[in-house]
């Protein structure tokens, strides 16, 4: 039995489940457009909001922290290059690098900024189902001209889709690795190269099968579309995201 | 009355193997059929001709009077198909968004999709399931939700490639039971399998396939003291010159 990530959709019955889907969306824009802007009296704002939105919709922290272990360590990265590159009032100098308390202020927040970014994301990709997303997209597209949003919109739902399903090969590949003694090759480029190429290859060959399957019940791009309606509380919602996003900005 | 006419068939692959070799086969409306052979003895790229999936290098697959390269979305409305991985045919985030997906495409009104979603669900007993998310289900209730998908679109024809690996017990006879019942409300059953001791008790046809060939093809108590010849155990209970037993009892 697959085990749950935290990429997915999770069943609910929130108001953010409930809410209209091009609102969530503009929202998650709006507030990823003004996590970028803020400072870190503003990214604690958001950070608290999201704080109390992963308890509301009960997204499981556990599994969260267990599938965000990886980007921390893409965060520390940027911390670390952030650190070194900005110039500044030196914090540690050694020979050849130094560290400054700018470089360390601005990888917080660039790492902060990330992290939020990352959350917000989550938040939506758990309370959205990719039906209802690819309506959106498609909603949100329709203006502009020489886009095929019903060719965009599919391949959004379909990555949001397929993302649990890569995760668990790349954890059943490891595991397989690990098995085989892996672990005894310390150098992590040896390590990124094999588990890589066999969870690409499985990636196209499920890639394969499922657009196989898809055919096989009638698959086209003119299809029955999710309704979409909007209510009054999604405009306040709205409303609340925009007022919430100056707050942060100011 | 025939649902399928199948009239010299071949299929060759783009490198030179042959999938299958003149096939000329008739199923009749209502009929169990269980195609057993070896791994790469053709039954699955043969059951990919029934919806249009494959395209013949010669000859035609007639559906109720209609030829599959005339009309292939006729055909895969009529013709469903559960495929071997599970897995890799959910399409939905929930199990009520995979029903859905194939009369979507049909592009029904939501209040029909919502009825045909519900009935599916029902036939298979996973009503209670349609806000679960179908990576989470147990490998039978995930071959049941396949099931469900295909009965969403109104397909007479059911075809089931392997439907038994990869089962455990509880998932083999959960599944068989549900192909049982839908036998009995008058669908037309193909099964491909190289395991026959699950299923044979329950079908009316057996036909052996070898080499993208049919080697034989007659009922099943005819045939089964040959299925070794052609690379499948035979049922237990056969090889001990008994009747095989149903999985369901």
């Amino acid at each position: 039995m697959a085990s749950m990530t935290a990429f997915s959709y999770l069943t609910g019955a929130s108001a953010l489940h409930r809410m209209d889907v091009r609102f969530k969306l503009a929202s998650m824009i709006l507030c990823s457009l003004a996590t970028v802007k803020a400072q870190a009296d503003g990214l604690l704002l958001l950070t608290l909001a999201l704080g109390i939105i992963l308890v509301y919709i009960r997204l499981p922290l556990n599994i969260l922290i267990r599938e965000l272990r990886y980007f921390s360590f893409l965060l520390l990265f940027v911390f670390i290059a952030r650190s070194l590159a900005t110039p500044g009032e030196p914090f540690i100098k050694l020979s050849f690098v130094t560290l400054t308390y700018e470089g360390i202020n601005d990888g917080a927040l660039v790492c902060w900024r990330l992290s939020n970014i990352v959350f917000v994301g989550i938040i939506f990709v758990a309370t959205t189902r990719p039906s209802a997303l690819k309506t959106a997209v498609e909603w949100w597209l329709r203006p502009l001209p020489f886009v095929p949003e019903q060719r965009v919109a599919v391949m959004m739902s379909l990555v949001i889709r397929f993302m649990p399903v890569i995760l668990e090969q790349a954890r059943e590949t490891a595991d397989a690795q690990k098995a085989r003694g892996v672990e005894n090759r310390k150098n992590p480029f040896y390590r990124l190269k094999k588990i890589a190429l066999p969870v690409l290859i499985r990636t196209f060959i499920t890639a394969d099968e499922l657009a196989v399957a898809m055919d096989a019940r009638c698959y086209t791009e003119k299809r029955t579309s999710v309704s979409l309606t909007a209510c009054r509380n999604d405009w306040l919602i709205l409303g609340g995201v925009i007022l919430f996003c100056c707050l942060m900005v100011v | 009355m025939n649902i399928i006419e199948i009239k010299n068939l071949s299929h060759h692959f783009a490198d030179g193997a042959i999938g299958i070799d003149d096939i000329n086969l008739t199923i009749r409306e209502g009929e169990f059929v269980v195609f057993a052979g070896m791994n790469g003895s053709g039954k699955s790229t043969l059951f990919r001709h029934l919806n249009g999936l494959l395209t013949p290098s010669n000859g035609t697959v007639i559906l109720d009077g209609v030829s599959v390269a005339d009309d292939p979305k006729r055909a895969r409305r009529m013709v469903g198909m559960v495929f071997q991985n599970a897995d890799s045919q959910i399409v939905g985030e929930t199990v009520y968004d995979d029903v859905a997906f194939g009369p979507e495409n049909l592009g029904l009104k939501r209040d029909i999709i919502a009825q045909r979603v519900s009935e599916a669900l029902n036939a298979v007993n996973l009503s209670t399931h349609a806000d679960q998310r179908p990576h989470l289900l147990s490998g039978g209730e995930k071959r049941r939700l396949a099931i469900a998908g295909i009965l969403a679109m109104g397909s007479r024809v059911l075809v089931f490639d392997e439907p038994f690996s990869n089962l455990d017990y509880p998932g083999i006879r959960q599944v068989l039971n549900q192909i049982v019942t839908l036998h009995h409300a008058g669908h037309t059953i193909l099964i491909a399998t190289h395991d026959l001791e699950k299923v044979i008790c329950h079908a009316q046809r057996l036909i052996f396939m070898k080499a993208g060939n049919i080697i034989r093809d007659g009922a099943p108590n005819d045939n089964l003291k040959e299925a070794e010849r052609f690379g499948v155990r035979a049922p237990c209970a056969s090889r001990f010159g008994k009747e095989p037993v149903s999985w369901l009892l």
